[in-house]
């Protein structure tokens, strides 16, 4: 559909835009390609050596209406081999990646005409190669490499991949682990009917069902159905006054919080609470050391995480009576980053620029976190009140978002190494 | 309220009368004894602008972002941002990704993939514009004074008159609604092609700006070159006397001696949202309501005129020696005849945001209006603000000023040459 629209643009190009960057971009003609090499080969030549280093540039261009990626050598011998990719005009295209057998070995994202040229290396063996351009006509160019096959063998960033997650059960166990204790001391705390030690003790055991929460909140106790909420672990342990089904009634850490902070009351209801909780998250404990963890489901599970902080916690829905929603904020923030940690040395293979992104936004909301901080409040952070979320909720989701929307791309990632 | 006799001014009194007569020559007669206007009177026929939801605009194509005084939409989405971006490579790089974006978008094309086949890829292009057609998109982008402060050491390429505007006379604007590093205007004939747009574009924008506000507009409240003239919520006809000639444009609208990425076809864009009081105004009888816009309700004419485009004559007094056009009339204070022959284009839209906290439709005027000197908003606005009859039933309750740089050439983005 577009190129009825940009024919005949071309001669206006010539009148350029006064400065532009790097002397890229302001030509229309897909036969100049803008590639920073300096080689004149036809098509099917190999990419040019310079010091011992084969150069291709990539051209993304615009050509009679189809976005196009175009090699200027199709092969090269092996060794380190260096992509130069420009976009001259090709407005549908925004990446480029080097493929073999699915896997990404190098990739440029946020290409766009007029943007300088872009450039990524990678030692190459012997082989068949794939340029993948997401929406180019086509999308995949094949690339030749000549010469020995790679002596390393393809699978290290799986193997890394699996072995972060692998890990990570570990760390989940720890949590729940932390978790009974935390309910332990809650219950007791109940128990002996002293309520500012029961709130402490409230506020000090939810974070690491936060940290988690996504990892397992899957279960059904055996004999139950899984629409039957008197089975369903998650309900009975975190569900809120908002999504309560009248069968069941309300169970878990927000019945306990309603009788705490809302009643300011510990009834001999409140210390019953308080022991069903930990029965059923020693339940849950029990279970979760079954789980095991593909890299994927790291991926995912950092991200429901981010989901829940946007629908639960920004709102404050999360902790409507004792109004600590940011450690619970902070807690699901701890347990997406720790997904994301355990997959960083594989996935910092596969897609540098993501891994640096996502780790920026982290920091990015780390240290947001870090300005609401208070020592002397329950859970070690400001309360999370009516006012503070008019003034704060806006920056809080913002930040969050541009995290969660990059974590978004971590498992399509993943799932190709 | 001092409105004129009503029976003396109806138009339909008057038809005919005296015929002949310019309107030039006629100061000082009577309202009584109006004739047609003559030849100021060439007004576009047909109130039936047609809409081809096909037919699509280049975002390359010509000097001028698309969206000025390319034909107006029935349809606008106006959103700003603020900034995050630390560095001027971030925003360089969201500058390019949208002018791609845009580009996409303007041809009723997806930004990407709706559905990549790769196993647990999101969406790149949200997926609600597919097959909808480009519905005449035209997404016009501007920098906000906040992009030239110390964030990102772009100070030196500051457009010369992008200031943020000053305190205005009965200003009642409210932060949240207020200021943005950026601007996007997307205007459609399809609102959902026009939502799109802005959608995509803010979560390409994540981590580099977060959104800030955003009017949702309908029903065109300007006319551009060839449209006839639309009405804004008051029921009147607005944009009689707006500029339709391309050299007032270029008199009124394009820079010529800005910085040099400004240059060849920039502009300045003013957005207000303007909130209308619009029960209260229902209740106003229709001669005051006349008076107050100095024109006739139904076919947009003047008070001193016979048809919709006819001149004005801001002199003329009725029998009793009263002025027809009331001089606080909102036509009499925005008219270039009082106002040093200062133009401004504007490119309004209508809006609704339901019902305010007292019960009553939330309403108003999604102003945004384009001119080479933001001083020339100030000026008009400061008459107005003082002591436009108009006054007791608006109020300017969210502002922006940007500088929209010129349309970039095929295989270059927005303001490229800014950094």
């Amino acid at each position: 559909m577009p190129s009825r629209l940009r024919s005949g643009v071309g001669l206006l190009a010539a009148a350029a835009v006064a400065a532009s960057l790097a002397g890229c971009g302001s030509d229309d003609s897909s036969t100049d390609a803008a590639g920073s090499d300096s080689t004149s080969g036809g098509s099917s030549t190999e990419g040019a050596s310079d010091s011992g280093v084969s150069q291709v540039a990539i051209t993304m261009a615009n050509q009679g209406g189809a976005d196009t990626c175009t090699l200027d050598h199709d092969s090269a011998q092996a060794g380190p081999v260096t992509f130069t990719v420009t976009n001259q005009s090709a407005t549908g295209l925004t990446e480029v990646e080097l493929l073999q057998d699915q896997k990404i070995l190098g990739e440029k994202e946020s290409l766009a005409p007029g943007l300088p040229s872009v450039e990524f290396t990678v030692t190459l063996g012997g082989g068949d190669y794939q340029i993948y351009c997401p929406g180019g006509d086509p999308e995949l160019v094949p690339f030749t490499v000549t010469g020995a096959a790679a002596t390393e063998p393809v699978g290290d960033t799986q193997q890394a991949l699996q072995d972060g997650a692998t890990d990570y059960a570990t760390y989940v166990d720890d949590q729940v682990a932390s978790m009974v204790r935390g309910a332990q001391g809650l219950q007791a705390a109940a128990e002996s009917g002293d309520l500012p030690a029961a709130q402490n003790a409230y506020a000090n055991a939810r974070i690491y069902y936060e940290r988690i929460e996504s990892d397992v909140d899957g279960f059904v106790l055996d004999g139950f159905p899984p629409t039957d909420n008197h089975g369903n672990l998650d309900y009975l342990i975190d569900m809120r006054a908002s999504n309560l089904d009248p069968d069941v009634g309300w169970h878990g850490f927000h019945a306990v919080e309603r009788d705490l902070f809302g009643r300011q009351a510990i009834t001999g209801s409140t210390k019953q609470l308080a022991a069903e909780l930990t029965d059923n998250v020693t339940k849950l404990s029990t279970l979760a050391k079954t789980l095991t963890y593909k890299p994927e489901d790291l991926a995912n599970g950092a991200a429901g995480l981010l989901e829940e902080v946007q629908a639960n916690k920004i709102s404050g829905e999360e902790e409507e009576f004792s109004h600590i929603d940011l450690v619970d904020f902070a807690g699901n923030v701890e347990g997406a980053q720790q997904s994301f940690a355990y997959l960083k040395p594989g996935l910092g293979q596969i897609d540098g620029t993501l891994t640096d992104t996502i780790e920026q936004r982290f920091d990015d909301v780390t240290a947001m976190l870090d300005t609401y901080r208070d020592p002397n409040e329950l859970g070690g952070y400001q309360r999370y009140t009516p006012e503070l979320k008019k003034s704060e909720a806006n920056q809080l989701s913002q930040t969050v978002q541009a995290l969660q929307d990059s974590l978004s791309r971590l498992a399509e990632k993943v799932a190709t190494a | 309220m001092a409105a004129p006799d009503s029976g003396l001014s109806r138009r339909r009194l008057l038809g005919g009368a005296g015929a002949g007569v310019a309107v030039g020559a006629a100061a000082g007669f009577g309202v009584g004894r109006w004739t047609d206007g003559g030849t100021a009177s060439a007004a576009p026929t047909g109130g039936l602008d047609a809409v081809d939801l096909n037919s699509s605009t280049d975002f390359y194509t010509g000097a001028h972002q698309s969206g000025i005084d390319t034909p107006q939409q029935r349809y606008c989405v106006f959103m700003t941002f603020d900034l995050t971006a630390s560095t001027a490579q971030e925003l360089q790089v969201l500058l390019a990704r949208w002018s791609a974006a845009i580009a996409q978008c303007m041809a009723g094309e997806p930004v990407g993939s709706v559905a990549p086949d790769r196993a647990g890829a999101v969406a790149v292009d949200t997926g609600e514009a597919l097959d909808l057609g480009p519905a005449s998109l035209t997404v016009t982008v501007g920098l906000g004074p906040g992009v030239f402060d110390e964030r990102l050491g772009l100070a030196s390429r500051k457009p010369k008159l992008l200031a943020d505007l000053p305190a205005l006379p009965s200003d009642q604007l409210r932060p949240e609604l207020s200021g943005g590093d950026l601007s996007v205007q997307a205007c459609a004939d399809d609102p959902q092609v026009a939502y799109h747009a802005v959608r995509d574009l803010a979560r390409m924008g994540r981590g580099v700006v977060n959104t800030r506000w955003v009017v949702l507009g309908f029903g065109r409240a300007s006319a551009g070159p060839g449209q006839s003239t639309p009405r804004n919520l008051m029921g009147f006809k607005d944009g009689t006397r707006n500029i339709k000639e391309s050299a007032d444009l270029d008199e009124f609208v394009w820079v010529e001696d800005d910085v040099d990425w400004m240059n060849g076809g920039g502009t300045y864009q003013v957005a207000r949202k303007i909130r209308m009081d619009i029960e209260i105004w229902d209740a106003d009888d229709v001669a005051d309501q006349q008076r107050i816009f100095a024109r006739f309700k139904e076919d947009g004419a003047p008070l001193t005129g016979n048809h919709e485009f006819d001149t004005p004559d801001f002199s003329a007094t009725d029998d009793t020696g009263q002025p027809v056009i009331d001089p606080t009339s909102h036509d009499a204070h925005a008219a270039h005849e009082h106002n040093n022959g200062i133009r401004i284009f504007r490119r309004g839209y209508n809006f609704t945001d339901g019902i305010n906290e007292v019960g009553q439709l939330d309403a108003g005027l999604m102003f945004v209006a384009y001119m080479n000197d933001p001083d020339h908003f100030i000026q008009l606005q400061t008459r107005l603000g003082r002591s436009d009859a108009l006054n007791e039933y608006i109020a300017h309750i969210g502002s922006g000023i940007f500088a929209v740089p010129p349309a970039p050439k095929k295989g270059s983005y927005l303001a490229q040459g800014l950094f």
